[in-house]
């Protein structure tokens, strides 16, 4: 494999101009990362400290094997939604190493709103819960929540992936023979119970920890019996008693050093045989990838700049070098990984569609998994490109990329617009994880596109009526939907939503990668097969 | 068709390509069960490489045992060896079999896509450095920067500012480089 030649002038003002910018942006993601991680009021970590119990980041620093990585997932979820008042939506989630093995953490924030579930708290439960699923990964729990925000229990309770599906994931991932561990170290009620009692394996702290599907003073109101915490669900009742936890556990530090050993006792899974050689680091270095993302959204760059400060040796084997060039299709290593990649080079053409399905099918017969780099505007329309069966090559992309087998993680690098986010395994293209950059925007078209459409249709229909329209008003109709466009195309928005696993900095994705790219080889995969490819 | 385990095709050897001081040198490693024979011309040595102690590696070359130090730096390996130091790079075959003429020899850049010129940054008659953006043209919400794909002078402009076209409609042309 051949090293990419970078042309970018790293000494050019431009360069250093879209370095600044982008840093910037960064920045700000970062300050808000750690405000969303640490920043609580002081009435909420004094509570905690009052009732015995570690902050979720101290729980979680403790669990994790020192020195390994954590890659935490949708930090800033909710940070758009509830007054900005729920940081992280209450729930922490990431993928890290305890005891040699690779585990993803679900951990219930006791500092926000007593770890009450908000409708993106349980989306983010579910999500966490997908990923285990999908990539076979153990998962602990660290179970410390009121339960249910009941001002918004029609949000959470009744519909397919809201509550009721964490608990149907816990059993389907116990089916599947992948572990979990429960730690109780605060209330488990309702729903919530079910959350240790559903895992192969729970620990309990005595004196905080408890299991009850109706606290006392709902057993009060509808029995009458008056009973206290600990006798109704605490650590004793259920280790002596109920058998519904295992361990009974002195502290939070003895739980969370039971639950340690308890993993060590997994088994470790056999990752999936794919190519790996020795990781070697880019040759352009990825902090450079802040000079190469333009500033302005509209301004078209070579995707080969970014897979280039993304890959071993910055070495890429690019795939149809003189075909469809507005994908460009290749092979790589991430830190050893192979993996085929599809990057946009702008709008897909009949050509760099066919070269895009065709390149998915390559990949799912070697067994390589892929890589998508998302900076699409869409597929190109006009009378020319419907002739040539524009709509029925993008329908090629999408049943290679649905019917794909190899796992598939999307970086949204810059632009997701209309149905190219579809063909590059967009979420709803089961992509095994998703990343945003903090500049990219996605949305079903442009905000200026959008503004036009909608701001056309009142015209028209003002002057169906007879009435025209000055300047100022056609802009007073522009402005608020493009003020409101612009607010739900962002990176925050869709994070906030868990439309993607959370934002990265450029040069950090690569780590994030091969993170991904690992834990996605727990799973075993199926030979290749599609349904039909309309021709 | 087949001997001492390397494929001959007409004649010639796929063989690794190793630049060391400016002189390119063949060499092809082949194994054979636990050990390892360096093909060199016509040469074919049984080599091995093992650490040594106190550092650095015994290298072993028929019956002969040299001490090595060996650092890889990207494309390049540095060997040290009998008080000197040898800088070897390794040659891509796709890219040394290539052939050079012909590459950015086209007078003429074409339209990659339908749209509209937003912007010329030259006039014609001007000399050009290779990068240096000549156009910028939008299309489907996206700006492209026409630039220059080698060096030259701009002979003819073809669309101007404000102007629409169809995909493979010549834009710019350079003069034509003499000689070429």
């Amino acid at each position: 494999m051949r090293r990419i030649e970078s042309k970018i002038d790293i000494a050019s003002e431009e360069f250093r101009l879209n370095r600044t910018h982008n840093r910037g942006l960064a920045d700000t993601l970062k300050e808000r990362q750690r405000a969303t991680r640490r920043e609580r009021p002081a009435r909420d970590l004094e509570r905690l400290s009052r009732q015995n119990k570690m902050f979720v980041r101290d729980r979680i620093e403790l669990l994790l094997d020192p020195g390994t990585p954590f890659l935490e997932l949708s930090t800033l979820a909710a940070n758009t939604e509830y007054g900005g008042e729920v940081p992280g939506a209450g729930i922490v989630s990431g993928i890290g190493i305890v005891n040699g093995r690779e585990i993803i953490i679900h951990a219930d924030d006791a500092s926000v709103k007593g770890g009450a579930w908000y409708p993106l708290s349980v989306k983010k439960i579910v999500r966490t819960l997908d990923i285990a699923i999908e990539n076979r990964l153990p998962v602990v729990h660290l179970c410390d929540s009121a339960g249910g925000f009941l001002p918004l229990q029609a949000d959470i309770f009744a519909d397919r992936y809201l509550a009721g599906r964490i608990f149907r994931n816990q059993s389907i991932l116990s089916k599947l023979g992948v572990p979990q561990v429960a730690i109780v170290l605060g209330h488990c009620t309702a729903g919530g119970a079910y959350v240790p009692a559903l895992s192969e394996y729970n620990v309990i702290v005595r004196g905080t920890g408890a299991i009850f599907l109706g606290g006392p003073p709902l057993v009060k109101a509808a029995t009458g019996e008056d009973v206290t915490v600990d006798e109704l669900g605490g650590a004793d009742v259920h280790t002596r008693i109920s058998g519904t936890a295992d361990y009974p556990a002195t502290s939070e530090e003895q739980a969370i050093a039971i639950a340690r050993e308890l993993v060590g006792q997994t088994p470790r899974p056999t990752k999936l045989d794919v190519e790996q050689v020795a990781p070697e680091p880019p040759y352009y270095d990825p902090d450079e990838l802040y000079g190469v993302i333009p500033r302005d959204i509209k301004v078209q760059f070579d995707v080969r700049e970014v897979i280039a400060r993304l890959v071993d040796g910055s070495r890429f084997h690019e795939y149809q070098p003189a075909y469809g060039n507005t994908l460009i299709c290749g092979f790589a290593h991430i830190w050893g990984f192979k993996v085929g990649i599809l990057g946009n080079n702008g709008v897909l053409f009949n050509d760099s569609s066919l070269k895009g399905a065709h390149f998915m099918q390559l990949c799912n017969q070697s067994r390589v998994p892929m890589l998508f780099l998302q900076n699409i505007t869409g597929y190109m329309v006009g009378r020319d490109y419907e002739h040539r069966g524009i709509t029925k090559d993008g329908a090629k992309m999408i049943m290679a990329v649905s019917g794909s087998e190899v796992p598939k993680i999307t970086v949204i690098c810059n632009g997701s617009f209309g149905a190219g986010n579809y063909g590059m395994a967009g979420r709803a293209f089961d992509p095994r994880f998703l990343f945003m950059w903090p500049q990219s925007q996605i949305s079903v078209m442009g905000a200026e596109q959008a503004a036009n459409v909608l701001a056309d249709i009142k015209i028209r229909q003002l002057s169906r009526e007879g009435r025209g329209l000055t300047p100022s008003e056609i802009a007073a109709i522009r402005e608020p939907i493009l003020e409101e466009y612009r607010r739900q195309s962002s990176a925050y928005y869709s994070t906030s939503q868990l439309w993607d696993d959370g934002i990265l900095a450029p040069p950090d994705t690569r780590n994030a990668l091969a993170m991904t790219i690992s834990v996605a080889l727990n799973a075993p995969i199926g030979r290749p097969h599609y349904g039909v490819f309309r021709m | 068709m087949c001997g001492a385990g390397v494929s001959r095709i007409s004649g010639v050897l796929m063989q690794h390509t190793f630049v060391i001081a400016e002189t390119e040198h063949e060499a092809w490693l082949s194994r054979r069960g636990d050990a390892y024979t360096l093909h060199v011309g016509e040469h074919v040595i049984p080599v091995a490489l093992g650490s040594a102690d106190g550092g650095g590696q015994l290298l072993k070359v028929g019956a002969e045992t040299v001490r090595v130090l060996v650092a890889s730096d990207g494309d390049f390996v540095h060997v040290h060896l009998d008080g000197a130091t040898f800088t070897i790079r390794h040659v891509d075959p796709v890219q040394r079999y290539g052939s050079h003429a012909g590459a950015g020899a086209d007078d003429i850049a074409e339209a990659p896509m339908p749209g509209v010129v937003i912007a010329v940054h030259v006039k014609e008659g001007q000399p050009v450095a290779a990068g240096e953006t000549l156009m910028v043209i939008e299309s489907m919400k996206l700006e492209t920067a026409i630039k220059a794909w080698r060096e030259g002078a701009v002979a003819a402009v073809h669309v101007g500012v404000g102007q629409a076209f169809q995909r493979g409609a010549p834009l710019l042309s350079l003069a034509p480089q003499s000689g070429a």
